[in-house]
């Protein structure tokens, strides 16, 4: 089922947490919302499961207006950050609420709530866990359970919010990677809401970006890493190096690079800056290398491969203090006046 | 020690013995003084410890044990048959009777108010939760007397509906429609202050899960909610019990003392023990103590539970709280270098 939001606006006392909104999440789709905290996205996740009433604006379903669908008609599945597991019923239980709440008339025969449940704990891969409680969990089984108990009641569509938030990153990893292949397997629209753009962008099919309730932008992983529109965006997906009007086209214009979108070379060139080396780090596989610029004195990272680090290290004779020049292969460019954070 | 230099450091070893010196008493060496025990940095000396406890269970003998001890004695003293005569005659029956009758009245209600109150104090926003709050207290901040006197002013022959009342044949005071509303009263804030903090521990993210997966109100009560309160529910119910059998002063007030008629076990107690009935004073009196032990016993085992929910309730797991902040590093704003 696809999703709609229109000119969507909602404030809590003087904070504006969606400030027109507009927003399209085609049917079968894994859409991720990232943004710093405090952005809305959590506020526009609830409002699309029903849970937040928006001050104005409309949210469709599948084409229909659904914005004052009670939450319990709107078949939606929804993962809480700290789980909401119930604590005092045993796991199978937890699985089996949204069944067994059901109407008389259309809850379904106990043998055939105690197949379907079983069938979902096999595909969270943690049927031997039937009997028991929450509190005997790890966070990591908690959160796959109550993944499955959103999914009994076949939601249209899926809504989670910061449903790794509460992890450590070990598992964080192993979760997002599992949840990419339960929706390539389950297809159902899900929409989850990150701080993490590691995460959106390893497990979403397009990513949100949102700041100050506002979308900011929004396209696949690729395209909002390779062409951001907003300095925003730029700043947010990664770190990146800021100058001031000095490349090439003159005042009036902010430059962004990357920095593993710099080169160290030996020879000056004209589009080179001359530069001195502070210091190095290596963390893992990466080294990062902090330069000073001549002129200014100011900072510009530089992010390469360890091995392409030793050899260059060889070559140039790089030590703290020694000069070289940084040759960007691309260049971002905003006007200066373009809001940043 | 008085030799050292000014600006001239003392040696560790002179440090050392300073400090040796001045802890009185002095640490006792191993095998040395006070028995095997080793001691801990935080804990004080046997002897300090051992008068400590003393004086703790000689107030509590003199305060607690001796006149808890005295009301069954006094109550026995004349053995079984006048016992068991004085807590069977007529009037204590039906003082016993009245006492049960208010109490079966007054905690159904109040487990309803309370409830009802702490669902909505914990779970909504709403303008005036303090109010509510503040008025949910009063019953413990104003006296008994008051409250009784209150109910008096309203109710009585004299009172704002005094004449309404009579034209109706209604009786509320000097009756026990009096004593029910008093004990009503003075009991209403027991089961509700023992749910808040626990329903505002808890959180309403189970009650919107259950809400998302299409539980109507009345299930989310019955199956997400109130399981998760039961044990401070019971524990509730428990405190407000004992209040509405042993209240004394609101009941005193509005109750008229008639006997046989509208003496609850308190006030019948008041009654002989004035009239020189020791034996039916303190036969009476031993019901109510042994109400208090039950009560007592029954605190402690559903004490337990809650302290074992408590541990259960996942929300407040600590390891969760510490996660609570996004972690910091790439998430969020990189790291920007600027220069201009």
């Amino acid at each position: 089922m696809s999703i709609a939001v229109r000119q969507l606006n909602k404030r809590f006392g003087a904070t504006v947490a969606c400030d027109h909104i507009d927003l399209d999440i085609p049917s079968g789709e894994l859409v991720a919302l990232l943004g710093p905290s405090g952005c809305g996205k959590t506020t526009l996740l609830r409002i699309i499961a029903g849970l937040e009433v928006p001050d104005s604006g409309h949210v469709l379903f599948h084409g229909e207006d659904a914005t004052h669908t009670d939450v319990r008609e709107r078949q939606v599945g929804f993962v809480f950050q700290h789980y909401a597991l119930f604590g005092h019923m045993t796991i199978f239980e937890n699985v089996a609420f949204g069944l067994r709440v059901r109407p008389k008339s259309t809850r379904p025969p106990e043998a055939e709530i105690r197949k379907k449940v079983m069938a979902l704990l096999e595909l969270v891969q943690l049927a031997f866990l039937a009997d028991r409680y929450p509190h005997q969990l790890s966070g990591g089984q908690r959160q796959r359970i109550a993944l499955a108990r959103a999914l009994a009641v076949e939601p249209q569509v899926l809504l989670l919010d910061e449903p790794f938030g509460a992890l450590d990153a070990k598992v964080r990893k192993e979760l997002r990677r599992w949840l990419r292949r339960l929706h390539d397997e389950v297809h159902v629209t899900s929409v989850f809401v990150t701080h993490d753009q590691d995460e959106a962008m390893e497990v979403a099919d397009r990513v949100v970006v949102m700041n100050h309730g506002k979308v900011e932008q929004q396209g696949s992983p690729d395209q909002v890493y390779d062409h951001p529109a907003t300095p925003f965006v730029l700043q947010f997906l990664g770190d990146v190096n800021l100058f001031h009007g000095r490349v090439e086209q003159g005042a009036g214009e902010v430059s962004y690079v990357r920095p593993h979108e710099l080169e160290i070379v030996a020879e000056a060139g004209a589009d080179t800056w001359p530069v001195t080396l502070a210091q190095t780090l290596t963390v893992g596989p990466q080294t990062r290398l902090e330069f000073r610029r001549d002129g200014d004195q100011g900072f510009i990272d530089v992010e390469l491969p360890r091995e392409r680090w030793n050899v260059l290290r060889e070559q140039l004779r790089l030590a703290p203090g020694i000069r070289v020049h940084l040759r960007p292969r691309r260049v971002t460019r905003f006007q200066a006046g373009a809001a940043v954070a | 020690m008085s030799t050292v230099a000014a600006g001239q450091r003392p040696s560790p070893l002179t440090l050392s013995r300073k400090r040796e010196r001045e802890s009185t008493p002095p640490l006792p060496l191993a095998g040395e003084g006070w028995g095997e025990g080793r001691r801990t940095a935080t804990a004080e000396p046997r002897w300090v410890q051992w008068t400590l406890i003393a004086l703790a269970l000689g107030f509590m003998t003199l305060f607690l044990f001796i006149p808890l001890a005295t009301v069954f004695a006094e109550a026995f003293k004349k053995g079984w048959q006048v016992y068991l005569t004085a807590i069977t005659e007529p009037d204590a029956l039906a003082a016993i009777k009245l006492t049960l009758i208010a109490a079966a009245i007054s905690v159904p209600l109040n487990l309803v108010f309370g409830l009802a109150a702490a669902w909505a104090i914990a779970k909504f926003d709403f303008r005036g939760k303090q109010l509510l709050l503040t008025l949910i207290d009063l019953p413990f901040s104003v006296s008994p007397v008051i409250a009784g006197l209150i109910y008096v002013l309203v109710f009585g022959l004299q009172g704002w509906f005094g004449e309404w009342l009579r034209e109706h044949d209604l009786k509320i005071i000097f009756a026990v429609p009096g004593i029910v509303l008093a004990t009503v009263f003075v009991t209403f804030p027991f089961v509700a202050r023992e749910l808040i903090p626990l329903m505002q521990a808890q959180g309403i993210e189970q009650e919107e899960a259950a809400r998302v997966l299409g539980a109507g109100g009345w299930q989310i009560l019955r199956r997400v909610t109130l399981p998760n309160v039961q044990w401070a529910l019971l524990y509730g119910v428990i405190l407000c019990n004992a209040r509405a059998m042993g209240e004394f002063g609101a009941v005193s007030v509005v109750s008229g003392h008639i006997r046989g008629q509208t003496n609850t076990m308190p006030l019948h107690i008041e009654i002989a023990y004035n009239e020189y009935q020791f034996a039916a004073a303190f036969a009476v009196a031993s019901l109510l103590a042994a109400l208090a032990l039950v009560t007592l016993a029954l605190k402690y085992l559903v004490e337990r539970r809650l302290q074992q929910e408590k541990r259960g309730i996942p929300q407040v797991d600590p390891a969760l709280a510490v996660n609570l902040n996004p972690r910091g590093g790439r998430a969020g704003l990189a790291r920007t270098r600027g220069h201009s």
